[in-house]
């Protein structure tokens, strides 16, 4: 079984009845076959999110709680020197910002498959799949 | 099935091997059954914890993603 590794958006998404991809990231962090992982740069990202966007300061706990969750699951990859090297070479390649390439690279490092609701920068380049497709064989 | 080395201490090795022996299978069956319902268990705590969680989602407008990108920080 593949682990998954869930970028912020999916976290956000998950939490926004809004969000065209919140049924599926929501069916996803519910589901009891997947084993789920994220990057401790998620932290940051979610909080950042729930207060400038959201003006939802409020929201900050209970996702900063998905977060640990996840870390008492598939666990939360740590942003090495080693893995922010690599996320540099995927931003170069790619023409993303190592913000992206970080997931990305942490997927690549680790053999899990990268979840995200970004089609622009990563679904479209073939680097994650969405929420969606996470289940589905040969999305990456 | 991959074959995997494993190491063990010897009292834990001898309790596996007495589950083995009480059900009449394998050591090898054990451990994996074992491990099977652990990461299980894992994944079960982890979905009710999210469910709880998610109940109280509410509305802020979508594109997560977009949001993502629109609060790091500038260059």
């Amino acid at each position: 079984m593949t682990t998954l590794l869930l970028d912020a958006s999916v976290l956000l998404a998950a939490f926004d009845p809004e969000d065209d991809h919140h049924e599926s990231a929501r069916t996803l962090l519910e589901d009891e076959d997947a084993t789920l992982a994220t990057l401790d740069l998620a932290r940051y990202e979610v909080a950042n999110v729930a207060v400038r966007a959201w003006r939802a300061p409020n929201s900050v706990t209970p996702l900063l709680a998905v977060v640990e969750r996840l870390a008492d699951d598939g666990g939360i990859v740590p942003s090495t020197d080693t893995l922010l090297t690599r996320a540099t070479e995927i931003a170069e390649h790619h023409t993303i910002s190592v913000y992206d390439a970080a997931y990305a690279a942490a997927a690549d490092e680790g053999g899990y498959r990268l979840i995200s609701c970004d089609e622009r920068d990563l679904v479209s380049k073939d680097l994650a799949a969405l929420p969606a497709d996470a289940n589905k064989e040969g999305s990456r | 099935m991959a074959k995997v080395m494993v190491s063990l201490p010897d009292d834990l090795l001898a309790e596996v091997d007495a589950e083995a022996r009480r059900g009449g299978t394998t050591r090898s069956a054990v451990m994996r059954d074992f491990a099977d319902a652990a990461l299980r268990r894992r994944r079960e705590n982890r979905s009710a914890a999210m469910r709880s969680l998610l109940s109280d989602a509410s509305p802020h407008g979508g594109r997560a993603a977009e949001q993502v990108k629109a609060t790091r920080p500038g260059p």
